[in-house]
């Protein structure tokens, strides 16, 4: 009798969990992003739009702000509070994937978003070990070299109409030298000092100029930085950024990012993202000219790489991040936004409906860039060591302080964290 | 008094060590939370703070072991030339911000001490800065600084006739760090300011009437009255903005992250960088331990200091 008792209660309290797994079979999808304001409203229309085209999840969103993004996921992984879904920083997917944060991706995503990435993309999202793919984005980024039509015209600048006849170096510092005389002109370009000294922008912006000249901040088969980061053509391209800076040419930290659109135009040339168009144009109206980056040596070179879309190892439901994420490069209000924020194409089809970026387009050339000349950042799990080091450098070396004893110390410093990370293998393997 | 003695052999008849047992236990009873909460808190995360400095321990957990290093963080961190600019940096701050902050706090004590009308409301607006954060403060003081056509530059453009050029106050190595007393010593003086006008309150004003009769005037009685008066309090002032300012931090992420030229780079901020941005926890915690150190002797220093005043 007793026994009976007991199972039938038994049985009523598992029917009840039955009951409210069903109730709750909702999947919850975490999505950890960073964005500004227009960017975290759009994330979250697409949730929205999402859940109602699967009605059985939902998504949570988790934001983190663009700064402080790395300690925000730092924090995440050490609570074990890894989300499903998260944005990254493209250079700092070496880190991510070797500290086994990130699962591959293209079993996940459907083919035909996989079959639409351009190469810069595919590129920004492979991990060197194992070639397999951990990240996607609808969108990449490209730096070029604005000028200002008046002034160029002042000169008698040639101006350059595709990435094959790029300026030189010789023909860019004349220009420069020239710049700095002509009436209005306050200071011939704005390299974005004003970003800070501690922003990814340095690395990301003066990399290639190295890239360019004929050297790297590590090299990229023996992944030492000696004998590199600290070679001739490095202390060279950067003795010369030094120079630009001490001829005054260059607008000052403190001056803000603006000068090249600002009242009066202060600023001839501008060494600027592609972000930088839509309020450039806006303000500045035909007299804005956009050229491919010169080249500083044999070959040119220009950055890529943006905030891109990985599925994390500890997603307990990778097969619907995948979804999402795929739900949302194809999105048409999430790709209208990217178009409205003159997003640089990462995605074919995205490219096509892009006018700003097609053939005659006015940033053409940008993505022009991208099949010709963009050089990834170094792909190595060392690279937010590599990154700080470096912009200590240039911060050191644009304050006047010599260029081979900055980049010597900056080469021993990322050798020696390789060193006691016992080379983070296989990566010391790979030569 | 029958009471009293009558009570007395009572309580003595009970053995000392059981009345001590028990109010040891009340003592242990009401100490606990406080010493569960500083344990957990403060001693147990400084211990573990000294052996992670002994590892090479990353911020995220890696593939690769972490591994015992013994002295090597620390003999790195003395072998990193930006360490001692770090320390040299701190210690101009100090330097710096000692007589501009706590004279500024002294002097608008002295003033606001004076017998005026709205007394409490200027006490108020004195102490505003020090209630407002340090982060929208060094917003608004970035804006300040800006070069060359910020209001700080343009009102002296035209103080000089334009004699003197703008100064690139947070860009230029040479000013960069005393942009950053300027604006460090306005948001912080607020707080010597109100122990300062407590030292001033607490000088019998008998003194003062003493002096008077005595035949001192004004500065007589300042330098013979008020400031033995206020030795103590200089003391203690000196002592807590020294720690304060070895602290630096928030004004620097904020405005000059460490530059121009390594011109503003602090021991915390060389701290912050190595652990969150390089992700070198163990060495991080190493350079804890030495700011830790540091800021001990210089305390130890000060209470000697404090003794010889005999506070």
């Amino acid at each position: 009798m007793m026994g009976k008792r007991l199972l039938s209660m038994l049985m009523a309290s598992v029917a009840l969990a039955a009951a409210g797994v069903t109730a709750e079979a909702k999947t919850v999808l975490h999505v950890m992003h960073q964005g500004d304001p227009g960017w975290v409203s759009t994330y979250g229309e697409v949730a929205k739009r999402f859940e109602a085209a699967n009605p059985d999840v939902d998504v949570e969103l988790i934001y983190a702000p663009h700064d402080a993004y790395n300690e925000k996921f730092s924090a995440a992984v050490m609570s074990k509070q890894l989300p499903d879904v998260m944005e990254l920083d493209a250079p700092f997917l070496a880190n991510y994937v070797w500290s086994g944060y990130l699962q591959p991706i293209k079993p996940l995503i459907d083919q035909d978003v996989l079959d639409d990435m351009t190469a810069s993309n595919i590129a920004q999202g492979t991990y060197p070990i194992d070639k397999d793919l951990y990240a996607i984005g609808l969108t990449d980024s490209s730096v070029v070299l604005y000028g200002n039509r008046k002034y160029l015209e002042a000169i008698g600048a040639r101006i350059p109409k595709s990435v094959d006849d790029a300026w030189t170096q010789e023909e860019f510092e004349g220009y420069l030298e020239k710049l700095a005389k002509v009436d209005g002109v306050k200071w011939p370009i704005d390299t974005f000092r004003g970003y800070g000294i501690k922003t990814e922008w340095i690395t990301y912006a003066y990399g290639p100029i190295l890239q360019s000249a004929g050297c790297d901040l590590i090299d990229r088969t023996t992944w030492k930085s000696t004998g590199t980061l600290d070679s001739d053509a490095c202390v060279k391209a950067l003795t010369m950024m030094q120079t630009w800076v001490k001829n005054g040419w260059v607008v000052p930290q403190s001056s803000g990012t603006n000068q090249f659109f600002a009242e009066g135009h202060p600023a001839a040339l501008a060494l600027g993202g592609h972000w930088f168009y839509a309020e450039a144009a806006a303000s500045m109206k035909d007299d804005i000219v956009v050229m491919p980056l010169p080249k500083f040596g044999p070959k040119g070179a220009s950055p890529n790489g943006t905030w891109i879309w990985g599925i994390t190892t500890a997603s307990e439901h990778p097969d619907i991040a995948g979804k999402f994420v795929s739900f949302m490069l194809k999105d048409k209000l999430y790709r209208d936004y990217a178009t409205a924020d003159s997003g640089y194409p990462g995605l074919k089809s995205f490219a096509a409906a892009s006018p700003l970026y097609d053939t005659g387009g006015p940033l053409a050339v940008a993505f022009e860039q991208a099949s010709k000349t963009a050089v990834a950042r170094p792909p190595h799990p060392a690279y937010p060591v590599i990154t700080s080091t470096f912009m200590q450098a240039v911060d050191e070396i644009f304050n006047g302080g010599d260029a081979k004893t900055a980049l010597s110390a900056a080469a021993a410093k990322i050798d020696e964290d390789i060193e006691e990370n016992d080379g983070y293998p296989p990566f010391d393997e790979q030569q | 008094m029958t009471l009293q003695q009558s009570a007395e052999p009572a309580v003595a008849a009970r053995p000392a060590w059981r009345r001590d047992k028990s109010r040891l236990f009340q003592e242990m009873g009401m100490l606990a939370p406080a010493v569960a909460l500083l344990t957990i808190f403060l001693i147990v995360p400084f211990l573990l703070s000294f052996w992670t400095a002994m590892t090479n321990q990353p911020l995220v957990p890696r593939p690769t072991p972490v591994r015992f290093v013994g002295f090597g963080n620390f003999l790195r961190i003395l072998k990193d030339d930006l360490f001692w600019t770090s320390l040299w940096n701190v210690s101009r701050f100090t330097f710096w911000i000692l007589p501009v902050q706590c004279g500024l706090a002294f002097a608008t004590a002295l003033l606001l001490h004076q017998k005026m009308p709205f007394q409490n409301l200027f006490r108020g607006l004195f102490f505003l800065p020090a209630i407002t954060s340090m982060v929208v403060v060094c917003v608004i003081w970035g804006t300040l600084f800006q070069y060359p056509t910020g209001p700080f530059n343009q009102v002296i453009g035209f103080l000089s006739g334009g004699t003197i050029e703008p100064i690139d106050w947070l860009g230029d190595p040479n000013w960069a760090m005393f942009s950053i007393v300027l604006l460090s010593a306005w948001q912080a003086y607020g707080f010597q300011m109100i122990v300062y006008l407590a030292g001033l309150q607490s000088i019998p004003d008998e003194l003062y009437d003493a002096a008077r009769i005595d035949g001192a005037n004004a500065l007589q009685r300042f330098w013979h009255v008020t400031m033995p008066g206020l030795r103590p309090t200089h003391v203690f002032v000196l002592v807590i903005t020294t720690i304060q300012a070895f602290k630096l931090y928030t004004q620097v992420a904020i405005l000059t992250q460490g530059g121009p030229k390594s011109s503003t780079e602090t021991v915390v901020h060389y701290m912050v960088r190595s652990g969150f941005e390089e992700q070198k926890l163990g060495y991080a915690s190493a350079v804890s331990v030495i700011l830790f150190l540091i800021v001990l002797v210089i305390a130890l220093l000060q209470r000697q200091l404090l003794r010889r005043f005999d506070v």
